[in-house]
């Protein structure tokens, strides 16, 4: 079982999280300018996401399994979950099977640089939106009743 | 400093031997099947390599089902498709690659298709796609430079929509590299003077890499010593077996470190510089090495100096910097030998880049994959006046 317990859970979180990288210029502006579409597809729990930047705004379009993507990521959710926090080396990941790319492959490490700013981004927007228990950077303390 | 994470995996049996492409029965055994289709080009079929290949599997009690000859510089999609056909129709078992990467680079990618059936680009182009184990693929490599016969890359052509597939799994990795000597003794020195280049930038950028290994760099020391010690040799005197032998060895080791430590901007460059103005990309790297070092310089000189002794360089009682400084000084002196001995260009003028096509190649570099793996993040407008210096 993964930290997610519901897809309904994981996909407040990342769709959520993507709408606000979507919406932040400074990475904004270089997903728009990739063209680039891409569907994640999370196991466990399973959701499937398509990130549209072929537009004039970034589209979050979650259980889109029409839309032809350009790049199709495959990964756990909680690899998903750590790599928002900078914790995934990508060679690693790809090599171990942790994550497959299909598609072309530069296209995606060129926009590494252009979202390494959602790196400190995410474990914020957790704490700001509810989802505190999901940021493991710091110590968990549950709520209270 | 030891790296968090870093995997080795190298599962292609290598044999070395002058004449031993000819005489592959025992490996032949091993792998088990009895019906080859060759994939190879005109030149290497003139040279009569072919034949001498086809000769020695009958003799092993192998049958060659067809050959495909019109693999052309840079493995194109419409070559993998026409020579797939081919190998399907003949009942081909398995694949043997005779020539240098656009050859091997198109037999892995017919391998995927003949193997899992599909479409290339929609079912397989991208990282680790594959399930399982293709169908056997000998390569035997007739140039010392791209290591191929050792990675688990296949890049392609995409001719009609004009753009590079890469195509990155450990399933592509072959069965068996053949090193034989006695295949490359035909390279002219130009070819072999830039081969060479592209191994040695192979292994320089996989040891400064940002993905290298204890593993990795044992691979790279070693690929850069035997170049150190043979490429001049190479060059000037094509028979001399003993340096080609140790040239195919170096780009064999070269390639085994890259394919695990990847390269940097120098590829970047050099892909940029071949895209756009046809420029050999063992030309371009033989070129661009030095400059894309500095580049890097101030994030690798405490690496790079470990390479001094490495390529024969006395660094006693010198700091890092010295050092570092003394091995880019190396790479320029074995240009220079090069650049007499096999006409190697050393700008990028020698080679029809125009100045205005400069600000092109470093905005291309940027945008390559390799760049992702250098070890300083790679600026267009900061990498420009090294490709300036290297006009």
């Amino acid at each position: 079982m993964g930290m997610f317990k519901t897809t309904e859970e994981f996909e407040k979180v990342i769709v959520g999280f993507f709408q606000l990288v979507g919406n932040t210029p400074i990475i904004a502006d270089k997903l728009l300018e990739s063209k680039m579409v891409i569907r994640f597809t999370y196991t466990d729990p399973d959701l499937v996401v398509v990130v549209d930047c072929a537009g004039e705004k970034t589209e979050v379009r979650p259980h889109d399994t029409e839309t032809k993507a350009v790049v199709e990521m495959t990964m756990s959710s909680d690899i998903a979950h750590r790599f928002w926090f900078g914790m995934v080396n990508l060679t690693k990941a790809l090599t171990r099977k942790e994550m497959v790319a299909k598609g072309p492959i530069p296209k995606v490490l060129k926009l590494l640089p252009a979202i390494k700013p959602s790196y400190a981004m995410y474990p914020q927007y957790l704490d700001a939106n509810g989802f505190g228990q999901y940021n493991i950077t710091k110590a968990y303390t549950p709520p209270t009743a | 400093m030891l790296p968090d994470f870093f995997e080795f995996y190298n599962p292609t049996k290598v044999v070395y031997e002058a004449g031993v492409a000819t005489d592959l029965k025992p490996e032949l055994d091993i792998i088990g099947i009895k019906k080859y289709f060759i994939v190879s080009d005109h030149v290497i079929n003139n040279l009569g390599f072919v034949q001498k290949v086809a000769d020695g599997l009958a003799e092993a009690g192998c049958e060659v089902t067809g050959v495909y000859l019109e693999v052309k510089q840079d493995a194109r999609l419409n070559d993998v498709k026409l020579c797939l056909a081919q190998a399907q129709a003949s009942g081909a078992e398995g694949l043997i690659s005779i020539g240098g990467g656009s050859v091997i680079d198109t037999a892995k990618a017919v391998n995927i298709l003949l193997s899992e059936g599909g479409d290339l680009v929609d079912d397989y182009s991208g990282a680790h796609t594959l399930t399982r184990p293709l169908k056997p693929h000998v390569v035997i490599p007739t140039t010392a430079g791209t290591g191929s016969e050792v990675t688990m890359i296949s890049v392609i052509y995409d001719e009609d929509n004009k753009e590079k597939l890469a195509f990155v799994d450990k399933f592509l990795l072959p069965n068996l590299a053949v090193l034989d000597p006695e295949m490359t003794l035909s390279l002219p020195p130009k070819l072999t003077a830039a081969t060479g280049m592209d191994a040695l930038t192979h292994a320089v950028e996989a040891y400064v890499g940002t993905q290298n290994s204890p593993v990795s760099d044992a691979f790279a020391e070693g690929a850069i010593r035997l170049i150190m010690q043979h490429l001049v040799n190479a060059t000037k005197d094509g028979s001399d077996v003993e340096a080609r032998g140790g040239q195919l060895i170096a780009a064999t080791m070269a390639g085994i470190a890259f394919s695990h430590s990847m390269v940097g901007c120098i590829h970047g460059m050099a892909h940029a510089t071949g895209a756009l103005y046809r420029v050999p990309h063992g030309v371009a790297n033989g070129i661009l090495l030095p400059f894309g070092l500095e580049y890097n310089f101030d994030e690798i000189a405490e690496k790079l100096a470990r390479l001094a002794p490495v390529m024969g360089e006395d660094c006693c009682g010198l700091s890092d910097e010295e050092a570092a400084r003394l091995v880019i000084a190396a790479i320029r002196k074995l240009s220079g030998q090069l650049n007499e001995l096999g006409a190697l260009p050393l700008r990028l003028r020698d080679v029809g880049v125009p100045e205005d096509g400069l600000a092109a190649i470093a905005e291309g570099a940027v945008n390559d994959g390799s760049s992702f793996y250098n070890p300083r993040e790679v600026d267009a407008e900061e990498l420009l006046p090294y490709l300036q210096n290297a006009y």
